[in-house]
């Protein structure tokens, strides 16, 4: 069963990985689908993977019910494990890399309850960070913020590295959805707790903050519901959830589309719809993709292309 | 109480499985049947009458040919919560009394029995009396009798198998004592219809079958297989068996190399005979067997057919035996690469063995057929100590393991990776695990090396397969959605069209995980992407508008209009609205002249340029570096060179056109489309004139003024080369590689200049809003594009961050769709510092000693190891650090410029080697 795919950067590979315990590459330019590589490795189910920025080389990260995460290395044409993080206690369920100009920084979420936090720090040595009990029970799915720099970009002189805010969102079994920030110090500090879902939170997407002004969060949870959460004014930090959909069956996926305007939500019906926020702000499903029935239909390609 | 079924409510969990069928057979024909099966159990087949009144309720444990009880679960509800209790040692084996209500814990210093009630464990008994308990009292394993309940048997770690009897009046209950293995007994098993039979395996690599009427053993069984000759060999690659004395010595090492896994007490034990019996000839030690055999692990009778039972060992077999022939196996095949810790058999299909060993597997074997063939495979996470069968559901099984791994799991064997259940409770390493009730599926008992004895509801246990997440789902990045999910899931809504005949999502592909196995229709997947329909294009837009645009190098009536038409032509009717609205808004033919200059200034002032340029691409772009004042000191000495100089700059200008197509025409470019666009747009043809003050400012900075008198020359190439973006994007390079201070001069005076004409900030906010509606809609690449092509008209009106966001998110999104030339222009022509930097950022030249070909490590241009200059120009005998041309022919070169110069007036070498260079 296959538990998670990934799209690379430029979207011509696709990662997935299963129960079987393999991980696999496969090229989908073109339309075709080659399979690149099967990375063996894990030791138990693989629930997630993720590509890194390519401007580290060609990376995979990928976590597993096994406690283990796995960075891998293409090198030359083979894919080869580079990393092997042991640092959990109990089933991994989520990996996410950090927005490129942070470096390299894995965010690991895990069924003990704990978020770690992998940083490269060269020559194949990384640096761990641990959030102990950031959800209770566990947690399921980790989405950094896009890459954020407080103030103007203009006074900072050129060539010095602008010193980013770091934030990520972590969504658990506690029903609670956490906001992260690296404090000065560099230690991790909960920033915001977000509360609106009656169950399990599956999973958060941070959306690419391309051309908003706003920072974006989807949610989705086990009691079905999607909510988007919004956050207008940087400095209160206040975010307000609105309610996208309430599906009958659990919710497992949320995905942003790159320029952050539309929503992909997978549910437990093996559906997907994708959703649009139209011009007064409400929400609205602009269609469906559903197993027996096809494509992303006609008025997504409409919406995109009308700019409606 | 006891025997009782759980009713409906208990355990929403519980398979139902359909009312089963009960074939009853009469004790008669059972007897007669068995007799007939061989002579050696026929004494206690005699018994047979005994067994059935003894235990009435006999359970599922039952085989075949007996009758069963369907009364079994009827009555009263087996009850119980999740709950523990603290033993006073670590458990290493723990047995359920049949009447579920009680259970027995052993271990090396514990030997106690617990009565199961509602709340909690309480304890009973106390088995391990005395004032010095013996080592007959370390305890490896524990059975309950299945039929009576006084009846129990323990294998001590010391080789010795003891029986309880806890009908017995005294205090001690203990009742025989069997002391005929010589290592420790792993294991000991009740026939589970003979009262009276009981089954060890030891170490010692023999299994031996008591009857608790007699002293001493009936029969042995010896795990190695030289004589045994099966009648069929399941697996082709067995090893014969070596000589005894290697064998001895292998086993030795075996012991030592399995040290970890075994309890340390038997590898103890281990040893100690290893090293302190000399090497005597076996036959000696191992009474009427002769040769050796390896360790045996599990012992374990079938549930279903009468004489057989199954044996596991530390190699990796595991082997059948007929009770009735204790010469040979009936069957032995390697199940497992390592030792086979266990084996269960299944309590309903006949001739179905679990397994599980050290290799993390568990496998279950169908032993019906004629080799034993795999079922199933799980594989777990750690080495697995213990297998049970789960009652009442046919496909589950709980494991425990030996290391690392302290939880208990039940498996769906057919969904062999992620366990359907988990229970946490331990702290330690679980030991033993036993189903309460071989008819009730939802309490399991557990003892660990912890010192705790659990009771675990299968409705309080996680379970991982819920929590495991069916579908995959990604947005690509043309759109197109990668969505992976669950097969089943699918079927169920087979009903409905398949969906690979269908046209819209063309590219993609249905995948079962593995289609031989069997679990397939349990847990695999379909993988689909599924494209934006055809002729949508989903984010293709992107790619073209992005490449297809026209940012800068023209004036802004034409790139408006051009941006339009690239808007219609791909089906964007709202943008090309727009941009047909900016030029109306902007280049009203009343507003000219505003046009003009801002079109200009959109370019970064390239009024100046073509003078910025010269200056710029002869000394400032190679490095900005200390040759350029060097020039400038030499030409401010010898005034005519200079002059030459920049002569020699405009030629190289004009060449340039011809052959290389690089930086330089560009700034010939404003005063050639201005030129053309006169034409084109009927634009005032004065439009440039009033400029020319402009242009003259930078020559204060350095006194020339030929460009003005040279731009003309060249209108004919430069209009075509105006469309390429390449063209447009070189003049911001100059404005981000030039003093950024002489350029936002020029800018600010050509603001001033027009911004008295500008009609008042009315449009400005309008503008302003619609592009924020673009970014806001995602379409930043509109918000980008509009902002360079109109460029300080609103670039006032919208605050820097916003521009900065915006400009930052179309470089990254062009990045990504890896537009590097387009990405690369627009950081070019950006206004914004931060961004224009960008450019800068990650560019590293690596320079090497044209002379000893190693890089240069220092920093100058001198090379450490030949110490001599790089690249020096033959015509001034500098260092070259920008471009450097060189002649193929004699490998001479230097300065671009210095070399034409050279080369028009002399077609030899500058350098003097004689060699006719030619410039092409």
């Amino acid at each position: 069963m296959i538990h998670d795919a990934q799209m690379d950067y430029y979207g011509t590979r696709l990662a997935t990985c299963s129960s079987d315990r393999s991980v696999k590459i496969f090229d989908v330019r073109n339309g075709g689908q080659i399979l690149i590589a099967d990375l063996r490795g894990h030791e138990g189910p693989v629930w997630q993977v993720a590509w890194a920025h390519p401007m580290y080389g060609n990376i995979l990260a990928s976590c597993s019910y096994d406690r283990k995460v796995i960075i891998w290395r293409e090198e030359n044409g083979t894919w080869e494990k580079s990393h092997e993080h042991a640092g959990h206690d109990s089933s991994v369920n989520s990996v996410c890399w950090a927005p490129h100009d942070y470096g390299l920084i894995l965010a690991c979420g895990s069924s003990d309850g704990a978020i770690s936090l992998l940083t490269y720090t060269g020559e194949g040595q990384w640096e761990v960070k641990k959030i102990n009990n950031a959800h209770t029970i566990g947690c399921n799915a980790v989405s950094w913020a896009p890459a954020v720099v407080p103030g103007s970009l203009i006074d900072q002189p050129s060539g010095q590295k602008p010193n980013y805010i770091k934030r990520f969102a972590s969504g658990g079994c506690d029903n609670l959805i956490k906001l992260w920030k690296e404090e000065e110090d560099g230690q991790w500090k909960e920033e915001q707790k977000l509360e609106a879902h009656s169950d399990w939170v599956r999973d958060v997407a941070w959306a690419p903050s391309i051309g908003l002004p706003t920072s974006t969060i989807a949610s989705c949870s086990q009691d079905g519901r999607v909510f988007i959460w919004t956050c207008d004014d940087a400095s209160s930090n206040t975010w307000s959830p609105k309610l996208l959909h309430k599906f009958n069956d659990v919710v497992w996926h949320v995905s942003w589309s790159i320029t952050a305007n539309i929503l992909a939500v997978s549910g437990g019906d093996n559906k997907v719809t994708l959703w649009k926020e139209s011009v007064d702000g409400q929400w609205v499903c602009i269609s469906d993709v559903n197993k027996g029935q096809g494509s992303v239909s006609a008025s997504v390609t409409e919406g995109q292309q009308n700019e409606q | 109480m006891g025997k009782t079924r759980t009713t409906s409510g208990e355990g929403r969990e519980r398979q139902r499985l359909p009312a089963r069928r009960f074939r009853t057979t009469s004790p008669a024909a059972l007897r007669a049947d068995s007799v007939d099966g061989g002579s050696l159990l026929a004494p206690l087949l005699g018994l047979t009458d005994q067994a059935f009144s003894d235990c009435p309720d006999l359970a599922d444990g039952a085989m075949e040919k007996m009758s069963r009880v369907t009364t079994a679960l009827g009555g009263s509800v087996l009850t119980g919560r999740t709950m523990h209790c603290h033993l006073d040692a670590p458990a290493n084996a723990i047995s359920v009394c049949r009447d579920a209500a009680q259970v027995v814990v052993a271990g090396r210093s514990i030997f106690k029995i617990y009565a199961i009630e509602e709340e909690q464990f309480v304890e009973k008994l106390n088995l391990r009396v005395g004032r010095k308990p013996s080592l007959n009292l370390s305890c490896a394993d524990v059975v309950w009798h299945q039929m009576d309940e006084n009846l129990l048997a323990t294998a001590a770690t010391n080789g010795v198998v003891v029986t309880w009897n806890l009908g017995r009046p005294s205090r001690n209950k203990q009742d025989q004592l069997f002391t005929e293995h010589k290592r420790t007994v792993n294991k000991v098993c009740f026939h589970p219809t003979e009262a009276h039979v009981l089954l060890s395996g030891s170490q010692d690599g023999f299994m031996k079958c008591f009857d608790l009427r007699r002293k001493d053993s009936v029969s042995t069984f010896s795990g190695e297989a030289t004589e045994a000759g099966p009648r069929e060999w399941a697996m082709a690659g067995w090893v014969p068996v070596l000589p005894v004395l290697s064998c001895r010595i292998l086993r030795l090492h075996h012991s030592f190399a399995h040290g970890p896994m075994q309890d340390a007490e038997s590898t103890a034990n281990d040893a100690r005979e290893s090293w302190g019996c000399p090497l005597y000839p076996l036959g000696l030690c191992s009474g009427p067997q002769a040769g050796q055999s390896e360790s045996v692990r599990d012992v374990q009778f079938s549930i279903r057919d009468y004489f057989t039972f199954a044996s596991t060992f530390e190699n990796g077999n595991v082997q059948l035996w007929d009770i009735r022939r204790p010469d040979r196996c009936e069957r032995m095949f390697t199940a497992h690469n390592g030792p086979v810790f266990c084996c269960d058999w299944h309590p309903e299909d006949r001739g179905w063995l679990a397994t599980g060993g050290r290799d993390k597997m568990v496998k279950v074997w169908d032993m019906t057929t004629h080799r034993a063939k795999e079922m199933h495979c799980v594989q777990t996470i750690a080495s697995v100590a213990r297998v049970k069968w789960r009652p009442e559901c046919r496909h589950h099984l709980a494991t425990c393991s030996m290391m690392v791994d302290h939880n208990i799991y039940v498996w769906d064997v057919r969904r062999p990776f992620v366990p359907a259940a988990m229970f946490e409770e331990h702290r330690d390493v679980t030991t033993g695990i036993a189903w309460r009730h071989p008819h009730d599926p939802s309490f399991l008992l557990s003892g660990s090396k912890d010192s705790s004895l659990c009771q675990h509801l299968f409705r309080d246990a996680s379970q991982p397969v819920e929590r495991a997440n069916p579908e995959g789902l990604c947005y690509g990045l043309f759109g197109d959605l990668a969505f992976a999910a669950k097969e089943s899931l699918v079927a169920a809504e087979s009903g409905r069209k398949p969906y690979t005949g269908d046209r819209r999502h063309p590219i993609f592909f249905k995948r079962k995980l593995d289609p031989a196995e069997p679990f397939a229709g349990l847990a695999s997947s379909a993988l689909s992407v599924f494209e934006t329909e055809p002729g949508g294009g989903g984010m293709r837009w992107f790619v073209d508008t992005a490449e297809r645009y026209a940012l800068a190098g023209r004036p802004l009536a034409e790139l408006c209009d051009h941006n339009a038409k690239v808007a219609r032509e791909l089906g964007r009717n709202q943008v090309a609205q727009t941009w047909t609205m900016l030029r109306i808004i902007y280049c009203s033919p009343g507003l000219v002249p505003t046009a003009n200059l801002n079109h200009s200034v959109g370019k970064g002032g390239s009024c100046g340029l073509p003078l910025m340029n010269s200056f710029n691409l002869k000394d400032m772009a190679p490095g900005l570096g200390s040759e350029t004042r060097l020039d400038r000191s030499k030409g401010d000495a010898r005034s005519d060179t200079v002059l030459l100089d920049s002569s020699a700059t405009l030629i190289t200008n004009e060449d340039n056109e011809e052959t290389e197509g690089s930086d330089v025409p560009a700034d010939y470019l404003l005063g050639d489309v201005e030129g053309e666009e006169d034409e084109l747009y009927l634009l005032d043809p004065e439009h440039a004139h009033p400029e020319d003050p402009e242009c003259v400012l930078p020559q204060e900075a350095f006194p020339l003024r030929h460009e003005i008198v040279d731009t003309p020359p060249g209108p004919e190439h430069l209009q075509d080369k105006a469309d390429s973006p390449h063209v447009s994007g070189s003049e911001a390079d100059v404005a981000s590689l030039a003093p950024v201070d002489s350029s936002f001069s020029l800018l600010s005076v050509s603001h001033a200049l027009y911004d008295s004409r500008l009609p008042p900030d009315f449009f400005g906010v309008l503008v302003r809003d619609m592009l924020h509606f673009y970014a806001e809609q995602g379409d930043v690449q509109m918000a980008v594009s509009v902002l360079i092509v109109l460029g300080e008209r609103v670039r006032k009106d919208i605050d820097e961050q916003t521009q900065e966001h915006w400009y930052t998110s179309y470089i990254d999104l062009l990045q990504r769709f890896r537009l590097w030339n387009v990405s690369n222009e627009v950081v070019k022509l950006s206004t914004s510092r931060a961004v224009s930097c960008l450019n800068q950022a990650s560019t590293t030249l690596h320079v090497n000693c044209s002379h000893c070909k190693r890089p240069m490590s220092s920093r100058g241009w001198v090379c450490d190891r030949c110490h001599r200059c790089a690249s020096m120009c033959a015509v001034c005998h500098h260092v070259v650090k920008g471009l450097f041309v060189w002649c193929q022919g004699c490998s001479h070169g230097g300065h671009l410029q210095h070399i034409m110069k050279w080369l028009e007036g002399s077609s030899h070498c500058p350098a003097g080697c004689g060699h006719l260079c030619e410039y092409s």
